[in-house]
């Protein structure tokens, strides 16, 4: 599993101020701190308070890019931020995301194809989350139908079964692993799988280790990503170790050293 | 292998009708992916549909056999890129090449039969005569095939762009199922009737990997599907690389036309370049390897390699059991015991040798495990190695009683003196300390 | 039909690392050496990079190699009293790249040649080739330990590469790469996670190091368990190019050492008649193993028979035409 660092993010205050006051600084820093913990892609969000998203993504892009060669993950519901953005993308990014909404596919799915991004697909209609695996699974086969049929490489499509916080909905849990496993069985070569995984902590006690055990758990369910606290020691050290006992890492005695330096 | 849900969605009329009981054809297919279900239920899929799907499901590599009885070859049947994925399945065959205009083609087929070896207690072999028509005439064709079948049961492959030669060496020759070589664009109708008619397997012969994957579609429409494919390529680099696409199209892409066993031919004239190019081909993916010579001291480097790449990782691999001799030794060597466990082995062998003191290994049959998996699992006792002691003669070999037992299993030190009656001395526990060892007990 | 080629994605590269050093930059080479750099499985030039061919280095010792057979022992006859004039003959005659400078005379058991031997040794062989050298102990550790630093020092500005360093030994050779800027010959024991760890071992005492190791992953004759080290090879490749930098070196493999001992190369046909012509199956041995490895990954062979090297070249030579 991958790990796409969620700090900069206009919820968090130093953010916002940031944006607001066009000062790198906060970003940049994020930026560095979570590429050494070994993030894999950065996950950019303006944030609810900004008016201008699209001149926001815009800036948060370039000065992310200036100390930070990893790939970014564009996060937004507003398309043009997101475009916006991947045209300002010195190497291929990641859309964060688009739901099985037919006229929602049509505009990400060709996008994503004219910049040669990877895109992250919700599990969720119109209608909402569902409940049990298989209407989520029957979701995700429509995005990867759609991905496929715009010509979108199936590995670049991150399907999120779409995790809830684990004290309201505590049902949904089995259901989200299990969407994971079916998911992979949906093409060949398979769609990749993604959460957010601060999601299943939200309003609870001891988030963080929650979110560990919800990580190792879904890795071993075939979970590819998550967007995710970088800055989590224990979360990061619990990855390196599920990486190294999926046989997806080499094993050596500092393994989780080495898995902060590879920023897959 | 099972289909996904989007490999049987693209073959499903997408028409949403429902009469199959699923509210949308994605459903229905993935239903079916997940064996819920079963196609009959569309009333309107496609017969072609139907055959896409049923070929979809077979395995990357179709299993192809040549030959007949205890001779019989099956190549095929692959499924991996890396060996250390899982296995290598079939060993590579290699094919040996005997002209029709030659002098002396018995001679010649007698050198290829006597092409075996017992090395390392594994039994090594070349496997087919590859007869080709030189000399361009059927007749003559026909009677080398005469003379060489009389001298062999190994596999053959016929070699002729002329379906007349073919067939007449297939009047001798038909029962012995040999591999028919090779139906090219010009001539692939009438090859593929001998064949089919023969129930021979046919090598396909293209001038590149897209005429290789055309042509092989036209011969599968005729209905025939026991096929070997050559990519035209002879350069060592061109092979390589068409070889590993080949591989990689069929297992990744499980694309149909390349979903056969391979063939390659060597290019070179001096023997020991040849080596070389079939220590390639071997390892990266040639069901079958056509070379020129026949030297001995060729083929045994050559299929040594053969057996290391084919052996299965996920298999304990053992040397033979017994006392090995390393260096010039005599009475007074010292003995040295660990399993028989191949890696093990080799690192003490390494070592023992590096002592530059002539010694014996006697390495026990643990089965083909480590000392300490062994040990544990009561395959490397004071009783094995008593009784390897005895079996192997070195008692009559040496004239001390003196054994190095490895460090790790000091343990067995007393039991193993009363046992055997031989000195125990504890050695190190790792291989690597076996010099130093040596040097402070044998020097 | 066009046939849509398959090709890897690969995220990552194999290190480039350079070999010696030219009078600019600080040394007395003719020319320097690169290898690794590697974006592709080897030679497969359809998906990525193979931009530095692999090269083959012809080992040279300081004591006349009594145990070889004849039939190798022959080609050196008139130089293997003298390695300075063995190393030119490699170089000049056979097309060495690369000189593996052996101190098998450093051995207790052999000459017990002191530091100072050997740094008279290698000032010879420095002199009389202008090709990269890479230096090889005697194999007792302690021995080696010895003599390392004083060679290190002695070819100060050569970046030489220095063998060999090993998971519980790697300090001496490590700090004598690190003082006087040589590259590093990193053994691990057919032991892939070894591998990885020795490499980060020697980056925690300098990280610049990181570019200059090669890795030795111990190999075996062919017929003798050669496909533990072919699959570790394999992996550790496979895996570089997927991102895992600290597997992501240049490999080194000792094929002369390997073979040469083995009953395979010495064992005269009449005593062995099934195994064919002793002269011509010793030099296909060291062909034939050298050959393995060249697909696994390996950049850099050490051999010893004239023809075998010349044959490998050859056979690599077909392997990097871009086809």
């Amino acid at each position: 599993m991958i790990i796409i660092g969620e700090r900069i993010n206009g919820m968090f205050r130093d953010i916002a101020e940031a944006i607001r006051e066009k000062d790198p600084k906060p970003v940049q820093d994020w930026a560095k701190k979570q590429e050494a913990m070994g993030s894999g892609y950065l996950d950019l969000n303006v944030g609810p308070a900004v008016s201008d998203r699209v001149s926001a993504m815009k800036w948060l892009v370039e000065v992310t890019q200036e100390v930070s060669d990893l790939p970014l993950c564009l996060d937004s519901t507003d398309y043009d931020a997101i475009e916006a953005g991947l045209e300002v993308c010195k190497r291929p990014a990641m859309i964060n995301s688009v739901p099985a909404v037919q006229d929602k596919m049509d505009r990400i799915f060709t996008m994503a194809n004219k910049y040669n991004a990877e895109v992250i697909g919700l599990a969720m209609s119109a209608e909402g989350i569902p409940k049990d695996a298989e209407s989520r699974v029957a979701l995700a086969m429509e995005l990867v139908a759609n991905c496929d049929a715009y010509g979108v490489p199936l590995d670049s499509l991150y399907i999120d079964p779409l995790v809830l916080p684990c004290n309201v909905g505590q049902d949904h849990g089995p259901e989200v692993f299990e969407t994971l496993r079916q998911v992979k069985l949906l093409s060949d070569p398979s769609p990749k799988t993604v959460v957010g995984l601060s999601n299943i902590s939200q309003g609870t006690e001891n988030r963080e280790l929650i979110n560990r055990n919800f990580a190792v758990m879904a890795m071993a369910c075939g979970l590819d990503a998550a967007i995710a606290d970088a800055c989590d020691e224990e979360l990061i050290a619990a990855v390196a170790t599920g990486r190294v006992l999926l046989n997806m890492d080499i094993y050596c005695d500092s393994f989780v050293d080495v898995f902060k330096t590879q920023n897959l | 292998m099972g289909l996904t849900g989007l490999e049987i969605f693209k073959h499903l009329p997408k028409t949403n009708c429902k009469e199959c009981g699923f509210p949308t054809c994605l459903a229905f297919a993935m239903a079916l992916a997940n064996g819920k279900t079963t196609l009959d239920l569309c009333p309107y899929v496609s017969d072609e549909a139907k055959e896409a799907l049923a070929s979809a499901s077979a395995p990357p590599i179709r299993m192809v056999k040549v030959g007949v009885g205890e001779n019989e070859l099956e190549m095929g049947d692959e499924t991996e890129i890396f060996r250390h994925d899982k296995r290598f399945n079939h060993l590579t065959a290699i094919a040996i090449i005997v002209n029709d205009n030659e002098e002396d083609i018995e001679a010649k087929v007698e050198a290829i039969n006597a092409l075996e070896y017992e090395h390392v207690g594994q039994h090594y072999e070349s496997n087919m005569v590859a007869l080709i028509n030189a000399s361009g005439d059927a007749a003559t064709f026909k009677s080398a095939a005469e003379k060489a079948s009389a001298k062999t049961k190994k596999a053959f492959l016929l070699i002729s762009d002329d379906t007349a030669a073919i067939e007449a060496a297939l009047e001798v020759l038909a029962a012995q199922k040999p591999l028919l070589y090779a139906a090219n664009k010009d001539n692939y109708e009438k090859m593929t009737e001998i064949a089919k008619a023969n129930s021979c397997p046919l090598v396909v012969k293209g001038e590149d990997l897209n005429s290789l994957a055309e042509l092989v579609e036209k011969i599968v429409a005729l209905g025939h599907n026991d096929l070997v494919l050559d990519p035209g390529s002879r350069d060592t680099g061109k092979v390589l690389v068409d070889m590993t696409q080949i591989r990689r199209q069929a297992v990744k892409n499980k694309f149909r036309p390349f979903g056969f066993p391979t063939i390659t031919f060597t290019s070179k004239d001096d023997p020991q370049e040849e080596l070389l190019q079939a220590g390639t081909y071997l390892a990266k993916y040639a069901s079958i390897v056509v070379m020129k010579t026949a030297k001995r001291e060729i083929h045994l480097p050559l299929m040594s390699w053969r057996a290391n790449v084919y052996t299965d990782p996920q298999k304990p691999v053992a040397v033979e059991a017994g006392a090995h001799e390393v260096g010039e030794v005599d009475e007074n060597s010292p003995v040295y015991c660990t399993t028989n466990f191949s890696l093990t082995y080799f690192l003490v062998e390494g070592e023992v040798d590096s002592t530059r003191i002539p010694s014996y290994i006697l390495s026990v049959d643990t089965g083909g495990i480590s000392v300490l998996t062994a040990y544990a699992d009561n395959k490397f006792t004071a009783e094995t190695i008593t009784k390897a002691i005895k079996d192997s003669g070195l008692e009559d070999k040496v004239k001390h009683r003196k054994i190095v037992l490895p460090g790790g299993v000091a343990v067995l030190k007393g039991k193993l003196e009363e046992e055997s009656g031989w000195d125990v001395l504890v050695g190190p526990r790792e291989s690597a300390d076996i010099p130093k060892y040596a040097k402070e007990h044998f020097a | 039909m066009a046939v849509e080629i398959v090709k890897e994605r690969y995220r990552s590269q194999v290190r480039e690392v350079v070999l010696g050093a030219t009078k600019e930059e600080g040394g007395t080479r003719g020319k320097t050496i690169k290898v690794g750099g590697q974006t592709a499985l080897p030679f497969l030039h359809f998906e990525g990079e193979n931009p530095n061919r692999p090269v083959v280095a012809m080992e040279v010792w300081d004591i006349v190699p009594e145990e070889w057979p004849d039939n190798l022992k022959s080609y050196f006859e008139d130089v293997y009293e003298d390695p300075a004039a063995w190393a030119k003959k490699c170089v000049d005659e056979y097309g060495a790249d690369l000189i593996a400078l052996r101190f098998k005379g450093a051995h207790p058991d052999r000459k017990d040649a002191s530091a100072e031997d050997c740094v008279a040794v290698l000032k010879k062989v420095l002199e009389a080739v202008e090709v990269p050298l890479i230096i090889l102990g005697c194999g007792v550790s302690e021995k080696d330990n010895e003599i390392i630093g004083p060679i290190g020092e002695a070819g100060a500005g050569e970046n030489l590469l220095l063998g060999t360093a090993e998971q519980d030994n790697y300090k001496s050779v490590a700090s004598a790469c690190m003082a006087h800027k040589h590259c590093i010959i990193a053994q691990s024991p057919v032991d892939i996670n070894i591998c990885k760890q020795l490499n980060i071992l020697i980056a925690e005492m300098s990280t610049p190091l990181l570019d200059k190791i090669i890795i030795d992953p111990v190999i075996s004759a062919v017929g003798y368990g050669i496909e533990y080290s072919y699959s570790i090879m394999e992996r550790a490749r496979f895996g570089a190019l997927q991102g895992d930098r600290m597997l992501a070196m240049p490999a080194i493999a000792n094929v002369s050492q390997e073979v040469w001992n083995k009953k395979e190369t010495y064992v005269p046909k009449d005593e062995e008649p099934e195994w064919g012509e002793q002269a011509d199956r010793s030099l296909a041995w060291e062909s034939a193993t050298a050959m393995a490895m060249l697909h696994s990954g390996t950049d850099i062979l050490v051999m010893s028979h004239p023809r075998a090297v010349e044959i490998i070249k050859t056979h690599i030579d077909e392997l990097m035409q871009n086809s």
